[in-house]
């Protein structure tokens, strides 16, 4: 099955606009999703449901509320951590880390 | 809750609770313990808990010392069932102007003196124990290890867990609203739950010092001050040790959740209760912050509160007994230090209520010292 099989395509309320498709990186290899679509979104749509590890422990974390509140999928965007995959655009290039843990340092803008 | 006890304290932040579990740890049975919040939700739970000995003065570092000392064994002492997150990685304090500097090299002479094993750094020095710190209009610092920082919520609360355990009580939301006293004898306290009549009365009551002291007649030279600050999301390693700067007036901590917490003085604060907060505080923290640790832009603020200083004439606590009120005893006053000298305050003002020889000399630190003109000099406040 391939793994875009698992997207909705008719929902009674919700319309499904017809969206780019753009390359992003999880962990250095390439994926393909929607330009704007949540990067949870894409990354569900690739098979990849661990996103985040537990601080204290490393457990897996993955998507959870959905809505930008509950911090299990926290990612690592262009080097800045906890950036919620739930409610985080993905945009072409895009390079996204798992977090272990609280995540590095922000990378600086220099 | 008990009618009649032999001592009640009064308030719950980490002041209050240190004195109520040493007075149960020397032997006195019927204590109460009365918050008319909860636990260190006046001005212990908004800190923003550094401990230091780093101090200018000849007092507070020798009840810092002797604080630290107490801090270091916490832990196994009060049986805590969770970690009170005392961590000792230093103090780096910063001097950006000369006046400053040579102000840290005044105290340091004072420190080495006192056995505090504080040094002065170059500010490549410094870089080296924080290689994140921008060293741009920096003169030098002074560092030492033995300071550090620890958690309000978790040290108050394991005080009040190991006293309930010796067999105090503990009310919450029970304000005091009188203190009964007699041909110059305290004779207890009438609270919104009821009356509890006890020989001895201590007021913890922080911010709220100066009214509960107004009840048995005392004028606290004391006045409550906001001051704000706020805690980012957690990141990686930035800092270790707690950075501090007194002519820049901020101080921040990375806590062991990796989370950093900053306040910074105002000097145009008015004298007050207000513990609201203010854009002003989030930008002037975030420019002046970001300028000494630039790692911090890309990190996001999550929180900001405020909480009140209560301030005395000369920065030191007021502590002791009052002539003429037989069982009146207070600690208070403490400037924005309370959290760090707790430990040591506890134990001395539960001794001098127990006519125990006093572990450390703070007669110094009486109210009488206002109208003797005996006033203690702090150089080094944020």
């Amino acid at each position: 099955m391939e793994s875009s099989d698992i997207r909705i395509t008719q929902h009674p309320i919700l319309d499904f606009p017809d969206r780019r498709k753009i390359k992003f990186y999880w962990e250095g290899k390439e994926l393909e999703g929607y330009e704007g679509e949540p990067i949870a979104s894409a990354l569900h749509a690739a098979g990849i449901k661990v996103l985040h590890k537990s601080l204290k422990q490393g457990c897996p974390r993955g998507f959870f509320c959905a809505i930008g509140n509950c911090s299990s999928c926290l990612v690592v965007v262009d080097g800045v951590p906890n950036v919620r995959a739930c409610t985080e655009k993905l945009r072409a290039g895009m390079r996204v880390e798992m977090q272990e843990g609280v995540g590095p340092v922000p990378a600086s803008k220099e | 809750m008990k009618t009649t006890a032999d001592a009640v304290v009064i308030g719950g932040g980490v002041v209050g609770a240190a004195i109520a579990y040493n007075l149960a740890k020397y032997g006195l049975k019927n204590i109460v313990l009365c918050e008319k919040d909860t636990f260190a939700s006046g001005s212990t739970g908004r800190c923003g808990a550094g401990v230091r000995e780093q101090w200018g003065a000849e007092g507070n570092i020798r009840m810092c010392k002797a604080a630290i000392d107490i801090f270091e064994n916490l832990q196994e002492e009060l049986e805590y069932d969770y970690d009170i997150e005392f961590v000792q990685k230093g103090y780096l304090m910063l001097a950006y102007i000369e006046k400053e500097w040579e102000q840290f090299n005044v105290n340091i002479k004072v420190q080495h003196k006192l056995g505090v094993n504080a040094v002065a750094l170059t500010p490549q020095e410094a870089r080296e124990i924080v290689p994140t710190l921008n060293t741009e209009g920096l003169y030098g610092a002074t560092f030492n290890a033995r300071d550090g920082h620890a958690n309000p919520f978790h040290t108050t609360r394991a005080y009040l867990k190991a006293f309930e355990r010796l067999g105090g009580e503990v009310c919450f939301f029970t304000e005091v609203t009188g203190i009964e006293k007699t041909n110059g004898r305290i004779q207890g306290v009438k609270t919104t739950k009821g009356d509890i009549s006890a020989p001895v009365v201590v007021n913890a009551a922080g911010p709220w010092a100066a009214p509960v002291a107004s009840m048995v007649g005392v004028d606290l030279p004391v006045y409550t001050e906001r001051h704000q600050i706020l805690v980012t999301e957690p990141v990686g390693r930035l800092f270790d040790p707690m950075l501090m700067s007194f002519s820049r007036g901020f101080y921040s901590q990375q806590t062991p959740h990796g989370s950093v917490v900053m306040g910074i003085g105002d000097p145009n604060e008015p004298k007050g209760y207000d513990i609201g907060h203010s854009w002003q505080f989030l930008r002037r923290m975030c420019d002046i912050m970001c300028s000494v640790v630039p790692a911090l832009e890309g990190v996001r603020v999550v929180r900001q509160w405020s909480g009140l200083y209560t301030i005395s004439p000369d920065a030191h606590p007021i502590l002791g007994t009052v002539p003429g009120i037989d069982g009146y005893y207070h600690a208070v006053g403490f400037s924005g230090h309370g959290f760090m000298l707790a430990p040591i305050v506890g134990k001395v003002i539960a001794e001098m209520i127990l006519d125990k020889e006093l572990s450390i000399d703070i007669s110094g630190l009486d109210l009488g010292r206002f109208e003797r003109g005996d006033l203690r000099v702090e150089p080094s406040v944020v």
